[in-house]
């Protein structure tokens, strides 16, 4: 297992040095002059080339692109990640106080994909094509189709304002009102879970129909034990290796996939940040955020493969 | 006879309030020249009430709150907790004086300035003529890293006359002078702050505004508390004003979010996005009013590359747009007809130039005189948002009918950017926003020298007039450079002038104290001198 783990490692390693360098090149080959749309946009009145060209000094793109590069690579390493371009905030506070919104979101959205998610799939296996689970994978395909802004509208008029039981937008840290961050994470987290929700039915119907299947799970039947320990002791756990990949490839996803519920309901997090951080061409967000996305996805991907060893030691042999 | 004596000075100490209560304090000397302006009347709306927390919605986070660090995103959220020294009146001229008094010239590059008295900064220290040296050493000292410290270059020395007079000196007579004051290098900086740690005044600004800075969280809030000393208040005799305890500015970027807030009861008052306009109207719990903006939208020609150096066929594009159908198509009718670059409440805007009209026929006509009666092609770019789009596609329609095919791209701002300086393009996105000083936008869009120009544009006589406008310090003769400069503009048909900008807020019918009618005469000087409140003194 170790020896299994370093050679994943070092694969990681490779490819993060790859991306750096590739970070680097592309945020610099976009088009377009970030600093003079700023300065236009900023609803000052001002010598707008004098400001221009003060602000390429300061932000160091005066400079010649080797020295902006090596500059980039030492600072980024010992965590002095630059200021933002569009907000002028520190570039590692903004992760770092932006990360928890950005996770509980997330939090909250397994718990309701895993919550719905979970007993639907298993319902839908185990009633297989009764009308129980035609409706169940009926409702899985809506939560799936609902466009996340559509669905995140309609909460918002039904729920705030008709009916005004939920803050339609904003964020509340736990530390300063624990209720108050329970109401305002309650429809995003709900939002955010139910297109999550139903792809998890679908793939853990569909997975533990396979196993069902499976030689081993007829020998159990055999020995004479009830279908319910048949379910929970011989098929559940192989039945979820699928779940376990989606759970990492819904992780890898978050920073985009949770940014327009982000944007609609207003919560300060990672997503909202790099979408406008492409939009401004904020460079030292923009190559932060994808070298931070990178080593998110080198990681998961790692965790998956360790948990899938763990799981099936045959893929450990192989 | 001691019990008289109590009752007689009871009786005259509530006569002494009563009287107090509706009769404004009297003003010192300095606060006269308060008391003589036209938009020093606050007898409208009934009496105001103290107390309550305003809570706004902005799309974007404050950034920083040191208006001379970059980036500030949210000016009007600054304004309240910091003040200039010059603000503008009603046709955005730089002609209030604020926080100071008066600015006489004695030679057209050596102006005293006399400060007003009793201001002090949240942090207790004076606004003084000693600050104001401080600041703007502080401002062009590079170790600063104030990115408007090239907005002051004409600025020789600033010299302490007294505690309350400046003298400045600058190189060169300089139009823009009072312009200046009026923006980013304008906001009074507190000496003592400016001397400790700077860094900190861009989380924990420190001014001299009706309100004080309480607490923030980026992307998330701003939170602001009523300065019980704010000299305005005693200076103008509301010594209640503010009003409210709190500000909130809330960040939500989604426009149907904000209104969502709105209707909710969860916000008080917000700049509507056009397509709400009529939304609010309908909706009995708000009052909404609209108003002018400093912004004009439009298109700009190639004239020095390609098709466009041949007038006939600027002409033909700019006859061919019908701008009211677009101002109802596509800005939900919020916006007036421009005739020419300066909106029509500039004090730059020539008022006999009247709107291009919409002439199809002579479009046709003028193509066909320059060789193009079979059509004509030509290329440029938009920006990708939903209103860029709309547009693009709405005047591309009307080119078509003339016989114009317009291939147009749509890009996002870093983008279109590019295009604009590499001149790849016939015919593009145009406008200004925030038109203060009408030089800027001459010199930007016209001058060989401008930010926008990048070498589109190379009228001789349009040069001459910027540049004579730039250095003309008479507020009069100004004026009449300017005029004469959009009627060439406009003559000679170097850009298409579509519409003047308007915006659209909604209040919260609980919010009491605004006059649309006196804003829309003194604009900025009546939202830094006049204060809302709520009704009862509760949200």
């Amino acid at each position: 297992m170790g020896r299994f783990v370093a050679v994943r490692l070092f694969h990681a390693l490779i490819v993060l040095i790859v991306v750096v360098v590739l970070v680097f090149i592309f945020a610099r080959l976009m088009p377009g002059d970030a600093l003079l749309v700023a300065v236009v946009s900023s609803n000052i009145d001002v010598d707008t080339a004098k400001a221009v060209a003060t602000l390429r000094a300061q932000y160091g793109l005066d400079q010649p692109v080797y020295y902006q590069f090596f500059r980039w690579l030492t600072d980024f390493f010992i965590g002095d990640w630059g200021e933002s371009i569009g907000t002028g905030e520190d570039v590692l506070d903004m992760f770092l106080e932006r990360l928890p919104v950005t996770l509980q979101l997330f939090l909250w959205a397994a718990v309701w994909a895993y919550a719905i998610g979970i007993p639907i799939g298993i319902v839908g296996a185990l009633r297989r094509n009764t009308k129980t689970d035609m409706a169940l994978t009926t409702a899985a395909l809506i939560g799936v189709s609902i466009p996340a802004f559509f669905e995140a509208l309609i909460l918002i008029y039904l729920l705030a304002v008709l009916l005004p039981i939920f803050p339609p937008s904003g964020f509340v840290p736990f530390g300063d009102d624990a209720w108050g961050n329970i109401m305002s994470m309650a429809m995003p987290g709900f939002v955010a879970g139910t297109g999550g929700a139903g792809l998890i039915a679908r793939y853990v119907r569909s997975s533990l129909l396979e196993v069902m299947r499976q030689d081993y799970i007829r020998t159990a039947r055999a020995k004479g034990l009830p279908e319910s320990a048949v379910v929970r002791h011989h098929a559940m756990r192989p039945a979820m290796i699928p779940v376990v990949t989606v759970i990492g490839l819904a992780w890898t996803g978050v920073l985009g996939g949770l940014f327009i519920i982000e944007v609609i309901f207003a919560l300060p997090g990672l997503g909202r940040m790099t979408v406008d951080a492409i939009f401004q061409k904020d460079f030292p967000v923009i190559q932060a955020t994808l070298i931070v996305a990178s080593l998110n996805v080198l990681l998961v991907n790692l965790a998956v493969d360790i948990v899938y060893g763990y799981l099936d030691p045959r893929v450990r042999v192989q | 006879m001691f019990s008289r004596i109590l009752t007689g000075a009871c009786a005259t100490a509530v006569a002494v309030l009563g009287f107090s209560l509706i009769q404004p304090l009297p003003a010192s000397a300095a606060d006269a020249t308060i008391a003589k302006q036209p938009w020093a009347k606050w007898d409208t709306d009934g009496k105001p009430v103290r107390g309550g927390t305003l809570r706004l919605a902005s799309s974007l986070y404050i950034g920083k709150m040191n208006p001379n660090h970059w980036p500030v995103n949210d000016w009007v959220t600054l304004s309240r907790f910091m003040e200039r020294i010059y603000i503008n009146n009603g046709t955005y001229e730089p002609a209030t004086p604020w926080l100071a008094e008066s600015l006489i010239f004695e030679s057209p590059t050596v102006a005293v300035m006399k400060l007003r008295k009793g201001i002090t900064f949240h942090d207790g220290s004076p606004f003084n003529a000693s600050a104001i040296k401080h600041q703007f050493a502080w401002i062009t000292d590079k170790k600063s890293g104030a990115w408007t410290a090239g907005s002051v270059g004409p600025v020789a020395k600033i010299d302490v006359v007294d505690e309350h007079t400046v003298r400045w000196t600058l190189k060169h007579p300089w139009a823009g002078f009072e312009g200046m004051l009026a923006t980013a290098p304008g906001y009074a900086m507190s000496e003592k702050a400016l001397k400790g740690d700077q860094s900190a005044l861009d989380t924990n600004p420190v001014g001299t505004g009706a309100y004080m800075f309480d607490e923030s969280s980026p992307d998330n809030f701003v939170k602001l508390k009523r300065n019980p000393n704010w000299w305005f208040a005693k200076a103008s005799g509301n010594p209640d004003m503010p009003y409210f305890d709190n500000i909130v500015v809330s960040v939500i970027p989604d426009p149907a979010v904000r209104l969502a807030n709105l209707r909710a009861g969860k916000i008080d008052l917000l700049t509507l996005d056009k397509s709400q306009y009529q939304i609010a109207l309908k909706d009995p719990n708000l009052r909404v009013v609209k108003w002018p903006r400093n912004a004009m939208s439009g298109l700009r020609f190639n004239t020095t590359k390609g098709v466009f150096k041949d007038i006939r066929l600027r002409k033909a594009v700019s006859h061919a747009i019908d701008r009211k159908a677009l101002i109802a198509g596509t800005q939900f009718g919020l916006g007036r007809i421009a005739s020419a670059m300066y909106p029509g409440d500039h004090w730059g805007h020539n008022p006999n130039l009247k709107p291009i009209p919409f002439d199809p026929a002579l479009s046709k006509k003028l193509l066909a005189e320059a060789g193009h009666g079979d059509g004509l092609a030509i290329k440029g770019y938009m920006y990708n948002t939903s209103t860029g789009t709309i547009v693009a596609e709405a005047v591309k329609a009307m080119l078509t009918n003339v016989g114009i095919d317009w291939q147009v791209e749509l890009m996002p701002p870093p983008a279109a950017a590019e295009k604009m300086k590499s001149l790849d393009y016939d015919l593009a996105l145009g406008g200004w926003s925030w038109i203060f000083d009408p030089d800027r936008m001459a010199t930007g869009l016209y001058h060989p020298k401008g930010g926008f120009n990048f070498g589109r544009s190379n009228n001789p006589e349009i040069i001459e007039l910027v540049e004579a406008g730039r250095k003309e310090i008479d507020r009069k003769k100004r004026q009449k450079i300017y005029w004469k400069l959009e009627e060439v503009v406009y003559n000679d048909y170097q850009d298409v002038f579509l519409w003047w900008e308007e915006n659209a807020i909604a209040f919260n019918k609980n919010v009491m104290g605004w006059d649309n009618d006196a804003f829309l005469t003194y604009k900025d000087t009546y939202f830094m001198s006049h204060h809302l409140w709520f009704k009862d003194g509760k949200q």
